[in-house]
């Protein structure tokens, strides 16, 4: 094997990225004892309201008694599974609130410790009804889209897959623009909240999405890049007036989603059309009874490829779910989710992922948890990586997921 | 069919009654920083501050949110609808979106009361008993 120069510079870099990430990581679990940390502003001659710094780190295990999945080498057992994040908000005059996240993962192949600004935005809320904010904002959809990578904020290890990918986090969770946000009175029949956004992703090409298009495209087709996409959408959120009841539903549009592709032919280097119209919908549901937890949603995709004889696809993916808190250290869950990468072809087990979960979360502190969580999965529509896995059926399967994180 | 519908019927008039709240707090009392200008508040607008739609005072002042872990759980059932788990989620979900600031902690009355006297547009609910210095008690009407 060769190594050029400049695969010895991304070397580099990544190794360097990689220090970062597991620097950033360690401070984040050494500051874990405390609840958070102020830095007061006094010392800049200012009577600004202190700094307020939080932050978490995830290290997790899976393991697969027979696919390379969410990693080419789970089947051995893999630790590539990390996220750590730190942030600071800032309340520096009325109304307004300033703050940022620096955020860094790995999933297997994706993601490979690159630390990004997550978020970094200025809000003004003018009252509880409207609010605007702009800059580089997390995504909201559904139940957990802007907080999928949030691993003290939900039971599970793994979210549903078909819908919250967690190798995907790069193309789904942030966007560069801005939104409209508030609340609006129902009276006795409680709450509406609501999100309305627009703005442009810049999807990494060490992140999910480059990942299956490298994965999908013929070996004679090489991906260069992912043009920068437009899109926009929103949420609506009924907080009805039964406590802890809720109904969402939120739409995305990405109106011209491309890629840039080379295929090498005898007359030279051609670009095909790569353009494609995606429209998502994602209805939820969410009740929450003294220690239960209920949550179910459906998801929708619909890609309309632009080039001329390309047919649609239609994805569709949904699940239910139940958790209960025990106490203050344990609670337990479990979900069944489905995924279809094609509806079309939905009796074939290369395009579905069927998965029962049973998780188990313990809190030995409120800055430390602990996951367990078992899967019996049949299908293999979400492997994505097919040369880890050159033989797929329609057995069922088992992963194993084990998580800790440490937040403040 | 019938038996079915009787239990429907019970399950929604369970989901209803939950809907309701008892006004006043069972064994506590709600306090805020002297800055805020408000003496009283409707039990609907302290739950709106608990949920985190509302974010900021009549004045703009940002609204910090103090807990008390372990001690107040009743209360804050009362007051937001959640159980303390529940409500630590709900604020790290916020907080780590960037839609809002995580609830301050204190391990005891004592320390929540000098976090609230403090901190500017702060506000808590301690117990009914706790010697309140430099605060002002908030009225739920």
């Amino acid at each position: 094997m060769t190594i050029t120069a400049d695969k010895v510079e991304v070397m580099s870099l990544k190794n360097y990225n990689r220090k970062f990430a597991l620097s950033l990581t360690a401070a984040i679990m050494a500051a874990g004892t405390a609840s958070a940390y102020e830095v007061p502003l006094s010392f800049f001659g200012t009577n600004m309201p202190p700094l307020d710094f939080h932050g978490f780190a995830s290290q997790g295990f899976l393991y697969s008694d027979n696919y390379n999945y969410l990693g080419n080498d789970t089947k051995d057992g893999s630790f590539k599974f990390t996220e750590a994040a730190l942030n600071v908000s800032l309340n520096p005059f009325p109304r307004t609130r300033i703050t940022a996240q620096a955020f860094t993962y790995d999933v297997g192949e994706a993601g490979k410790y690159d630390v990004v600004l997550d978020y970094a935005s200025a809000e003004y809320t003018f009252n509880d009804e409207v609010g605007i904010r702009g800059g580089r904002i997390r995504r909201p959809q559904g139940i957990y889209n802007d907080i999928q990578d949030v691993d003290v904020a939900r039971t599970f290890v793994l979210l549903p897959q078909g819908m919250y990918d967690a190798r995907w986090r790069d193309f789904y969770v942030s966007l560069d623009g801005g939104e409209f946000f508030g609340t609006i009175p129902l009276q006795r029949a409680g709450s509406m909240a609501y999100d309305v956004y627009a703005g442009f992703v810049n999807p990494s090409m060490d992140g999910g999405l480059a990942m299956q298009l490298h994965n999908s495209l013929p070996s004679f087709i090489h991906l260069d890049s992912i043009t920068p996409a437009a899109m926009f959408g929103g949420q609506l959120w009924w907080n009805t007036p039964i406590d802890g009841l809720r109904f969402g539903a939120s739409g995305l549009i990405l109106p011209s989603s491309t890629f840039v592709s080379t295929i090498q032919t005898p007359g030279g280097p051609i670009h095909p059309d790569n353009a494609n119209n995606v429209v998502v919908q994602q209805y939820s549901a969410e009740y929450l009874w003294r220690g239960w937890t209920f949550q179910s949603e459906f998801y929708f995709s619909h890609l309309q490829p632009a080039a001329a004889g390309m047919s649609d696809t239609h994805i569709f993916s949904w699940y239910a779910s139940a958790a209960y808190r025990f106490n203050k250290w344990f609670e337990a869950g479990s979900y069944y989710t489905e995924y279809y990468g094609d509806t079309s072809q939905s009796g074939n087990s290369l395009f579905y992922q069927k998965d029962a979960a049973l998780s188990l979360r313990f809190d030995p502190t409120s800055w430390w948890v602990l996951k367990v969580e078992g899967h019996y999965i049949r299908g293999t529509g979400l492997l994505q990586d097919n040369s880890d896995n050159p033989v797929q059926n329609d057995n069922g399967w088992f992963m194993l997921a084990v998580k800790t994180t440490f937040s403040f | 069919m019938k038996s079915f519908s009787l239990k429907a019927g019970l399950l929604v008039c369970l989901l209803v009654a939950g809907a309701f709240r008892a006004d006043a707090l069972d064994g506590a009392v709600v306090i805020a920083n002297n800055s805020v200008a408000a003496d009283n508040l409707t039990a609907d607008a302290l739950k709106d501050i608990y949920t985190g739609k509302t974010k900021y005072w009549d004045g703009g002042q940002a609204i910090i949110i103090g807990v008390l872990p372990d001690k107040t759980d009743a209360a804050l059932q009362q007051a937001c609808g959640m159980d303390t788990s529940s409500f630590k989620t709900f604020w790290q979900r916020l907080a780590f979106s960037g839609r809002g600031q995580e609830p301050k902690k204190a391990d005891d009355a004592a320390a929540l009361i000098a976090l609230v006297a403090s901190t500017k547009g702060a506000i808590a609910i301690v117990p009914a008993d706790a010697a309140l210095t430099g605060v002002k008690k908030i009225e739920v009407k």
